[in-house]
């Protein structure tokens, strides 16, 4: 297990190693020059070589990509060029939001997804498996703006539950926090929840015709007791899937949602870098992202190293 | 409340139990009375009945089909969905049809067990194999996690996995097939049910894992005084094991007898055709003699293992070592041996498939790799090896990529192979999941033979077959060989498939040839001591027995 945790961290510093040098090249060296892009055609001459000698520019390109990469490890990924701060702040600030809007999202569509998908499973063919198809059909076709907003007219304007939007920051107290996090949560969690309660559907489907669900009955386990102790472990395994690449997408794909709330996430950072040609707010982001990314992925194997014997002693 | 929990093994000698429970062995365990099945209104279970007494072993044969499983699957009452069930099943005198589900349970796994064909598959993946036997005492309440492990540990060791090799602790996918049933086998006994029902469990294991577990069950059987129903399509498994048979035909017991009575007197008709097809003979000559086909030399096929730890050193498996080989024109030869010897790798060199690490493999004297078109292959699953999207036509003329003909002459080929078969030439346009399984076998052939190969490999070709299936496709390979002067390379672990069918037979036990002669020399006098223990463990139906079944069925057998 350790050997493998080990093997697998390895790979790990090596695909973020390849993402760095990825991101650098698009957004410094492929485009020309990165101060004049971000200046715009009517900038002068003058402008751009002081832009330039501000986003530290001068010198070669090897020399610039380990002055990033160092600056990063140490915790220092620039200073915005709009925004007139530290990129570290403003990421920290924004994650503040997004990384807990992200968790309440996940924790609420696996609480709803995993029950509902064992109910379909359990009763295949039945009223129920149909109703729950159906209504997760329904919840990945709907777009979750448009939810969102009907969230915020029944909940808010209607019946006055929770705020429209804003957040009024976890200085605010930590329940405040949560409430005003709450919409934006179920707004988000609905396509996911419903995609998950499907996979969860099939992947059990699947276990409950192995052999060994045969073999747990004759041994004298009932139906029910069958799938609790044998069934869904091994279902679980391609839900942790799913559940790893929601997570990735959820921490900056909120970007619609976070708009029709008005929430400072990371989403509406990298929205407005991009928009304001900031390049070093986008170029920090993205590594950061690419960093989650392979963060989650690294628990995910790890979590099925757990699960799954099989994989524990393979390297 | 009864425990039937042993506190040591040691105080309840399998010798005290067999006499408590002889006398009442006359007493049948397990009666079916009038038992039918129908799943979607189709009936697959008719009106059998049969009574099993404890210590016996009742053999239920019948080809694929036949209904045997099923019937099985009722006594337990764990019939797939859609299933109806009539009549009554009563096990000592308890009507089981009549039980509530959660009596059922209660019932299963405590007074039946049940073993299944699968070993690979029965276990559950994700739990170590003490576990999963210390379930079965777990889930009926009669021992503590502690106390259930010790057993676990006594059952593994009497099913022949001892502590030291095999702790509690391994998970099944770190044992063989063989290890793996046995795992099963003490779950299903860790209780000592009256009745243990054991459907197919030696079919997918070779002949010395099914030998040894075959006289393990037999052993429990006797040593615990239980009853065993022994489910086979193989004659000559329950020749050896049980003291009475049924012999199931579409969904009914069409014969019911003492084996010896059933196997010498063979009375009834079916059970006559299927003594007679299992020991089927294809009238063939002999192929030796010609030119040289296939030539190996000193071939060596190396797989790299997994390393133990990160840092561990690179370990290489020799699974082909050193092996020379000779085919000749219209040839057959046999290759036979335990599961794991390189017999399918060495197959696998032989198509020109795999690299090798050094020797040298010709065909007509030129490199196999350049010569594919003249070595083809079929396999043992016929539905696995077909793409099931598209036409029969289109799937038999997939060799045709290795050689240039235009399209026309490849249709035309294609009809000519698919009625060399005994198929017709409408089927080009069908799918594959139109054909029953020795259709398809037959499809398998014909593409095999479309490019007007040399040399044929049949890897366990016929292993999945039923065996009046099985007579009429070994009829067809001796018919096609004959025709086209063809060489076979015929892999198998049956040893009497390979008795009709082969010129010449090698024997092959790590990697290596061991033995190597004429058939009927070799099967009759083998000179390796691995050959003598392949023979010993396969399975035979007694020559008397034969000779009077024979006897028996001779005047039936000349009017059709």
């Amino acid at each position: 297990m350790i050997g493998y945790a080990f093997f697998r961290l390895v790979s790990l510093c090596a695909s973020l190693a390849a993402a760095s040098i990825v991101i650098f090249g698009v957004i410094e060296v492929i485009p020309g020059d990165p101060a004049a892009f971000m200046l715009g055609v009517s900038a002068t001459d003058d402008a751009v070589a002081a832009l330039r000698a501000e986003l530290g520019l001068e010198g070669g390109v090897t020399a610039r990509y380990f002055s990033w990469v160092g600056g990063m490890l140490v915790g220092d990924f620039g200073t915005s060029y709009t925004y007139r701060v530290p990129v570290s702040e403003l990421v920290l600030a924004r994650l503040q939001v997004s990384l807990p809007l992200t968790l309440y999202a996940l924790a609420l569509s696996t609480a709803v997804a995993i029950p509902v998908g064992l109910a379909a499973a359990a009763r295949r063919g039945g009223t129920a498996d149909y109703g729950i198809m159906a209504a997760t059909q329904l919840g990945i076709a709907v777009p979750n703006f448009w939810f969102a907003m009907l969230l915020v007219l029944v909940f808010s304007i209607g019946l006055g539950w929770f705020g429209a939007g804003g957040f009024p920051g976890w200085e605010a107290g930590f329940w405040t926090g949560v409430k005003a996090l709450t919409l934006p949560a179920v707004a988000l969690a609905l396509p996911q929840a419903s995609i998950l309660a499907r996979i969860m559907r099939s992947s059990l489907l699947e276990v409950l015709g192995q052999d060994y669900m045969r073999t747990a009955r004759a041994k004298g386990l009932s139906g029910r007791q069958a799938v609790v102790s044998h069934g869904l472990r091994n279902a679980l395994i391609p839900v942790m899937t799913i559940l790893g690449l929601q997570f990735s997408f959820l921490l900056a794909g909120a970007i619609i949602i976070e708009n029709v709330f008005f929430l400072p996430g990371l989403g509406r950072l990298i929205f407005q870098g991009i928009i304001q040609r900031d390049l070093i707010v986008v170029e920090s982001v993205v590594m950061l992202l690419v960093f989650a990314v392979i963060m989650v992925t690294y628990l995910v194997d790890l979590t099925y190293a757990a699960i799954d014997p099989r994989l524990r002693r393979s390297i | 409340m009864e425990r039937r929990l042993p506190p040591k093994r040691a105080s309840d000698s399998p010798v005290r139990s067999r006499q408590t429970r002889l006398p009442d062995a006359a007493e049948p365990v397990l009666e079916v009375e009038a038992l039918s099945m129908d799943i979607h209104g189709v009936p697959v279970v008719r009106d059998v009945s049969f009574d099993v007494r404890a210590g016996e072993v009742f053999g239920l044969v019948g080809q694929s089909g036949s209904g045997k499983s099923l019937t099985a699957l009722a006594v337990m009452r764990l019939a797939p969905g859609g299933a109806v069930t009539r009549g009554r099943v009563l096990l000592s005198g308890t009507d089981l049809t009549a039980l509530s589900e959660r009596r059922m349970c209660q019932t299963r796994g405590r007074d039946i067990g049940m073993i299944f064909q699968e070993p690979m598959t029965a276990l559950n993946p994700l739990r170590s194999i003490g576990d999963q036997v210390a379930e079965t005492l777990r889930v009926h309440g009669v021992a503590s996690r502690s106390e259930a492990l010790c057993v676990a540990r006594e059952k593994l060791a009497r099913v022949g996995l001892p502590q030291e090799r095999f702790g509690l602790d391994r998970y099944p996918h770190e044992l063989s097939g063989g290890q793996r049933q046995r795992v099963c086998i003490a779950m299903a006994i860790a209780l000592r049910p009256r009745l243990l029902i054991a459907d197919e469990p030696t079919t997918a294991l070779d002949v010395t894992n099914q030998a040894e577990i075959l006289k393990l069950l037999s052993d429990l059987a006797a040593d615990e005084g239980m009853a065993l129903v022994l489910i086979t399509h193989d004659l000559a498994v329950v020749a050896g094991m049980a003291s009475r048979v049924a012999v199931m035909h579409e969904g009914r017991v069409i014969d019911v007898d003492d084996t010896e009575t059933l196997f010498c007197e063979a009375s009834h008709p079916y059970t006559r055709d299927l003594l007679r097809d299992s020991l089927h003979q294809p009238s063939r000559r002999s192929g030796s003699g010609g030119t040289p086909v296939l030539e190996a030399r000193n071939v060596i096929r190396d797989y790299a293992i997994r390393r133990r730890s990160l840092f561990g050193a690179r370990r290489i498996h020799r699974a082909v070592d050193g092996v020379s080989l000779t085919i000749r024109q219209g040839e057959s030869v046999g290759l036979v041996g335990e599961s794991g010897c390189g017999k399918s790798t060495l197959a696998r060199a032989v198509l020109g498939l795999d690299a090798m690490q050094d020797g040298m493999i010709q065909v007509d004297g030129v490199p196999v790799n350049l010569v594919r078109a003249r070595m083809q292959a079929v396999f043992q699953d016929p539905y696995g090896s077909f793409n099931p999207r598209q036409r029969v036509g289109r799937l038999i003329a997939e060799p045709f990529h290795l050689t240039p003909l235009t399209k026309p002459v490849r249709h035309a080929r294609v009809i000519e192979a698919l009625e060399a078969v005994g198929l017709s030439a409408e089927d080009v346009d069908r799918y594959i999941h139109e054909f029953s399984g020795g259709q398809r076998q037959r499809i398998a052939i014909a593409r095999a033979i479309v490019v007007r190969p040399r040399l044929v490999v049949l890897d366990e070709a016929v292993s999945a077959l039923d065996v009046s299936i099985r007579a009429r496709i070994l009829d067809l390979l001796t018919d096609l060989q004959q025709r086209f002067r063809l060489s076979y390379l015929f892999i198998s672990h049956d040893l009497e498939v390979v008795r009709s069918i082969t010129d010449r037979v090698l024997v092959m036990h790590s990697g290596r040839i061991v033995e190597e002669g004429v058939t009927d020399r070799v099967l009759s006098a083998p000179e390796h001591p691995r050959t003598q223990e392949l023979i010993a463990a396969a399975p035979r139906i007694p020559e008397e027995w034969l000779r009077a079944g024979i006897k028996a069925g001779k005047p039936d057998s000349d009017t059709p």
